[in-house]
């Protein structure tokens, strides 16, 4: 494995009198599938949330993105970047067509100013069709070609997941967040989860930190995973000793 | 039934889709080319009065049916329009040139409004709106050195290498052309990145700004976009008044331009044109109908407003999708024919949304 792509040192952050998160630290490898798991509450998508910076980080921690610190930038800098995510329950344009969500994600690689877009200049007509052929090889990758025309509002919720997974990709991200991937999906779509996981980060080079409850998925997936319970991180690695760690065993079953 | 054929990706990306759209809005270019032949002066003014309200409505059509944010002020941006455009020709500048420049002014001060309108949404941007039309009412009121204050101003007749444009006819065609180009424009920005962060920010802040969209920035840019069109309008509205006083743009016109959008369909641009002809349709079907009622019933004073929010509400109720909506519907139902089927535009339940994290 190569150096960390991306680190996190000491997050700590809390809403009124709840530690959601707790002095977490942990460092990302280059390449790898990162899993986060833990029981309801641990705080884990609060963790991504700090990630993408929807919330700040308290105190000193730091969030360390290829070398530059990326603790206070804003929330739309960080895409920029080049971190993707999804959400939970998904947050997509509901009363627009799938294609039209994909170009949406390609908005960081936008290179014309409103000027030229009010008049659509040739160089306008150029970028949409180069997005075009972007959000396409997307569709291509994870079988989206039958919905490209529907509206995300009229789709199953298997189809959403799998749109918001397409978004995130069309910003062509060096790390993607999936917050609980297969969650709502039947057994079969969840085995597809695994595939295309696979496909992303083979493929497409990119990096993946998830949070996942469905510890099949995550152990034939991921290549190390972080437990996390009440905020804290309790231990870190192979998933096989992860599901055999004392403090793991306690948070999920009691004493 | 229609199926276009697709094999290039322009194809989605072209103004026209197929050619029966072409046909059609050929067929409209050439009616409304040859309507000053047809109609008689009044008509023509009438004509020429929806295409003003057409622009300012594709302003707001922009904001409120497009980026999501509800303004109930835009008769400011309507005044201020008006006002500098007619500054700027009393003191010599030519008309088109005056024209767009009023339009700047109005995208520059939409601009500045958007910045702290960012940090509210709904009913609470709605309410900052309304207050800053009511500054800009009382800014004009008291600007006596440039805008004559309560004395009104005169607007000078636009005059083009000698040919008077304020006539019925010019002036028709004047903002014709003018709605046609606005409608490119808005057209052109719909299909892309700009009118897609647009969009995004209607649909869902949260993602918007996790695919990479600035909020505060597009944000601002949809304020002064919108605010651009409509001051462009507020140009040409000084020419059909002729004659501008504080209480020409009152919050009864901010109103009726939100009762456009509406009423002509949230989210697309075919609603703007529907909504301005209602608009101006409506007066004169009441004025019509007010010598066949009883003079108790006919005279009311509020009749008129009355009647406005009555079909607000019908709308909201019946068809949230407003005229446009039923259009669709109907054009859909023929289109299908004889396959149409009741529930395709039923509205299908949406699952659940993230829990808001902010």
């Amino acid at each position: 494995m190569n150096a960390a792509i991306f680190s996190a040192r000491s997050l700590n952050l809390s809403f009124g009198g709840v530690h959601a998160v707790r002095d977490v630290s942990f460092d990302v490898e280059r390449g790898e599938v990162f899993s986060i798991i833990g029981p309801n509450g641990a705080g884990k998508t609060t963790v991504l949330n700090l990630i993408s910076r929807l919330y700040d980080v308290e105190g000193d921690g730091r969030l360390m993105f290829e070398g530059s610190d990326m603790t206070r930038v804003s929330a739309s800098e960080v895409a920029r970047r080049g971190i993707a995510r999804t959400f939970q329950n998904t947050e997509l344009f509901e009363h627009e067509t799938v294609l039209k969500n994909l170009l949406i994600g390609r908005h960081v690689h936008r290179r014309t100013g409103l000027l030229r877009e009010l008049f659509f200049t040739r160089s306008v007509a150029r970028q949409e069709l180069a997005f075009r052929q972007a959000a396409e090889d997307i569709i291509d990758l994870l079988d989206l070609q039958g919905y490209r025309d529907q509206v995300v509002a009229s789709l199953p919720y298997g189809i959403r997941k799998m749109v918001e997974v397409a978004r995130a990709l069309c910003i062509e991200p060096k790390l993607l967040l999936l917050d609980e991937p297969s969650s709502g999906l039947n057994p079969e779509e969840t085995e597809d989860v695994e595939f295309w996981i696979e496909d992303i980060n083979e493929e497409l080079g990119a990096t993946i930190i998830m949070v996942e409850h469905d510890m099949n998925l995550v152990s034939r997936a991921s290549n190390r995973v972080m437990a996390m319970a009440d905020g804290a991180v309790l231990a870190v690695g192979q998933s096989s000793d992860i599901q055999n760690h004392p403090d793991v065993l306690r948070a999920y079953l009691g004493d | 039934m229609r199926f276009i054929f697709k094999i290039r990706y322009q194809q989605d990306i072209a103004l026209f889709r197929h050619d029966g759209q072409r046909f059609w809005y050929g067929l409209l270019a050439i009616a409304l080319l040859l309507a000053p032949l047809g109609l008689d002066t009044f008509y023509l003014g009438e004509l020429a009065l929806v295409c003003i309200y057409a622009i300012a409505g594709i302003g707001l059509m922009l904001l409120v049916g497009y980026t999501g944010l509800v303004s109930l002020g835009h008769a400011a941006f309507l005044a201020i329009g008006a006002y500098a455009h007619a500054i700027l020709m009393t003191n010599g500048v030519p008309f088109p040139v005056s024209l767009i420049l009023a339009s700047l002014v109005c995208a520059v001060i939409g601009a500045i409004i958007g910045l702290p309108a960012m940090r509210m949404t709904g009913i609470y941007l709605a309410i900052a709106t309304l207050a800053f039309a009511f500054i800009v009412e009382h800014a004009i009121a008291h600007m006596e050195p440039l805008t004559g204050g309560f004395r009104g101003m005169p607007v000078p007749r636009p005059i083009l290498f000698g040919l008077d444009l304020g006539a019925a006819v010019p002036f028709y065609f004047v903002c014709l052309f003018i709605l046609i180009a606005c409608l490119f424009g808005a057209l052109n920005l719909l299909r892309s990145p700009t009118g897609r962060a647009m969009i995004s920010i209607r649909d869902s802040e949260i993602s918007a700004q996790s695919i990479g969209i600035d909020l505060v920035r597009t944000k601002s840019v949809a304020f002064a976009i919108s605010a651009g069109f409509t001051g462009l309008a507020g140009g040409l509205f000084a020419h059909d008044f002729g004659y501008l006083s504080p209480d020409t743009f009152t919050i009864l016109t901010s109103i009726q331009l939100l009762l456009m959008v509406v009423v002509g369909g949230l989210g697309s641009l075919h609603g703007v044109v529907f909504g301005a002809i209602f608009v101006v349709l409506l007066p004169q079907c009441i004025a019509l109908v007010r010598d066949w009622l009883p003079p108790t019933v006919g005279q009311l004073p509020g009749l008129e407003p009355g009647l406005f929010g009555l079909v607000l509400m019908l709308f909201l109720i019946y068809e949230p999708l407003g005229i446009y909506g039923r259009w669709r519907k109907i054009r859909d139902y023929f289109e299908a024919f004889p396959l149409y089927r009741k529930a395709t535009h039923k509205r299908q339940r949406s699952y659940l949304r993230t829990e808001r994290v902010k």
